[in-house]
């Protein structure tokens, strides 16, 4: 038995890594006489908050899985990567990475991996710390944006809520952060998104691009302005 | 009249104050309601862009903020997490606040974070252990700072001190001032039967800066410091039995679980509001 202070730390930092061991804890500290179901309200607390943040960032990869199938999987994976950061949230960020892991193995359906990673992009871009100006020179890429490409539709997917599986099919997702309600918005790219996306990085102008595509230049300004409302690119004035 | 420590740093009490809320991002910088001062939580705020940092600002434009963390770890084994406390220093210079606080706990473990406000043992050696954490702390954010009283269900192994004295020891050897979480006092004094008026005696009431009331869940065998309801008639009773003691102290209704509509909050902050302006007409 180690003395002192650090033992108790010791002894703490073992029963926490597994509260079902209570009685382990005990035998640390002969004589300790708190009541055990006391003590076991720490071991669920520290438990509830991983399990209950999980929950709230990855609620359709938790539909995916089933009840019984997540409770195994959130218990391994706080085992094998314990949070290390103060804020709570970034325990998530491994997850997407640890279903890859497990799919096979645990014969997850396919489509979760690729799905966690949906969820934790839509939180990342949700919570960006990357400034977006409020205005800016010339047309501008969201900095918020992300993409994502994966072999199921699951921008429809996720807009109906998670019901069923979703469809097979390659898809490049576009995730951002709307600049005015600060949501996070999500598209599988459509030809009008990439071309706003290729115009505010290459500098093309409507009417250059018009006369290079032979596509009327109302029709460019018109789908240009459509992805400055969702706020995908930003512009001028 | 202020109490010793808020003297000493130019700390005015602030009023009554609410918690900046996920639910209130929207509401509150728009209120109309009374309201003296906003506490955030920093965690939430430290490394979340988007609406918590909308909402920051918008507050910070209206009222004081103040900054009450729960990862500060001030207790634990480790070393202090450096990139925490380069961003709290930063947050709380951004918002400009008069001090700042966190409980008297550890909340970290071999490097991992439990997200938990785990209480230590009432010892010595705790004492001897925290104090230079608390000074160290001081030194790096350069702005008066709080602990809380934290609740704990179980006193932990080897505590030789009662809870009071092991307050006051590191109160005063780290001279820093304290947070009295009067829900916490009366939960305390519930689950491990003591008198909560004698506790409050107890304390080095000249520290104190700031309070915090909130409500708790009642089971069986235990109660839970849940942050998830109203404050009780007894804990009202004993935020007075505090403030005939300590004069006007900066009070916050803190609501954490099953947040009700954000007028109920308010309705609770009007409550404090009119007893600290009843104590200072006497």
């Amino acid at each position: 038995m180690k003395p002192g202070l650090r033992g108790f730390f010791d002894s703490m930092e073992e029963y926490f890594a597994d509260p079902g061991q209570v009685d382990r804890l005990y035998a640390a500290h002969p004589g300790w006489e708190a009541s055990r179901s006391r003590v076991a309200i720490y071991g669920r607390l520290v438990r509830h908050h991983v399990n209950a943040t999980l929950e709230k960032l990855f609620p359709l990869t938790r539909g995916g899985v089933g009840e019984e199938r997540w409770e195994e999987l959130v218990r391994a994976y706080e085992a094998l990567r314990p949070g290390t950061s103060f804020e709570l949230n970034r325990m998530g960020e491994g997850f997407p990475g640890f279903l890859a892991d497990e799919a096979e193995r645990r014969g997850l359906p396919g489509y979760v991996p690729a799905l966690a990673r949906f969820e934790w992009t839509d939180f990342e871009v949700f919570s960006s710390m990357e400034p977006v100006p409020e205005r800016v020179e010339r047309l501008t890429v969201n900095p918020t944006l992300a993409v994502l490409e994966h072999p199921f539709r699951l921008c429809a997917y996720v807009r109906a809520k998670g019901k069923g599986e979703p469809a097979a099919g390659q898809e490049m997702a576009l995730l951002w952060r709307h600049p005015e309600t600060l949501v996070t918005m999500y598209m599988a790219a459509s030809d009008r998104a990439l071309l706003a996306v290729k115009m505010a990085m290459e500098g093309l102008t409507p009417e250059g691009v018009a006369s290079a595509t032979g596509v009327p230049e109302a029709d460019i300004r018109a789908a240009l302005e459509e992805c400055v409302k969702d706020g995908l690119v930003l512009a001028p004035g | 009249m202020p109490s010793s420590y808020a003297r000493r740093h130019g700390l005015k009490p602030l009023g009554a104050g609410i918690g900046l809320r996920r639910e209130f991002y929207a509401q509150l910088p728009e209120t109309t309601r009374a309201l003296d001062w906003v506490e955030i939580i920093p965690e939430n705020f430290l490394t979340l862009g988007g609406r918590p940092q909308r909402a920051l600002e918008a507050c910070a434009e209206r009222w004081t903020v103040l900054s009450h963390g729960v990862a500060l770890n001030v207790g634990g084994p480790g070393p202090l997490d450096e990139d925490y406390l380069s961003r709290l220093k930063a947050l709380v210079e951004r918002v400009d606040a008069p001090f700042f606080s966190d409980h008297l706990c550890y909340t970290r473990l071999g490097g991992v974070y439990l997200y938990d406000l785990l209480p230590l043992p009432f010892s010595e050696e705790a004492v001897e252990h925290v104090v230079p954490r608390v000074r160290e702390v001081m030194d790096r954010v350069e702005r008066p700072f709080l602990l809380e009283n934290p609740s704990y269900y179980a006193r932990m192994p080897g505590g030789t001190l009662e809870e009071a004295t092991f307050l006051r020891h590191v109160a005063e050897q780290a001279d820093c001032g304290l947070l009295l979480d009067v829900n916490n006092v009366y939960v305390n004094s519930q689950n491990h039967g003591y008198e909560p008026r004698a506790f409050v005696d107890a304390l080095p009431l000249e520290r104190v800066v700031q309070i915090h009331l909130a409500g708790h869940e009642r089971q069986p065998d235990v109660i839970l410091d849940t942050h998830g309801a109203e404050v009780c008639d007894e804990v009202w009773e004993l935020y007075r039995y505090v403030l005939e003691r300590t004069g006007p102290v900066s009070t916050l209704i803190e609501w954490d679980q099953d947040i009700p509509s954000m007028d109920a909050v308010l309705d609770e902050a009007d409550r404090a509001r009119a007893v600290l302006a009843e104590l200072e007409a006497r």
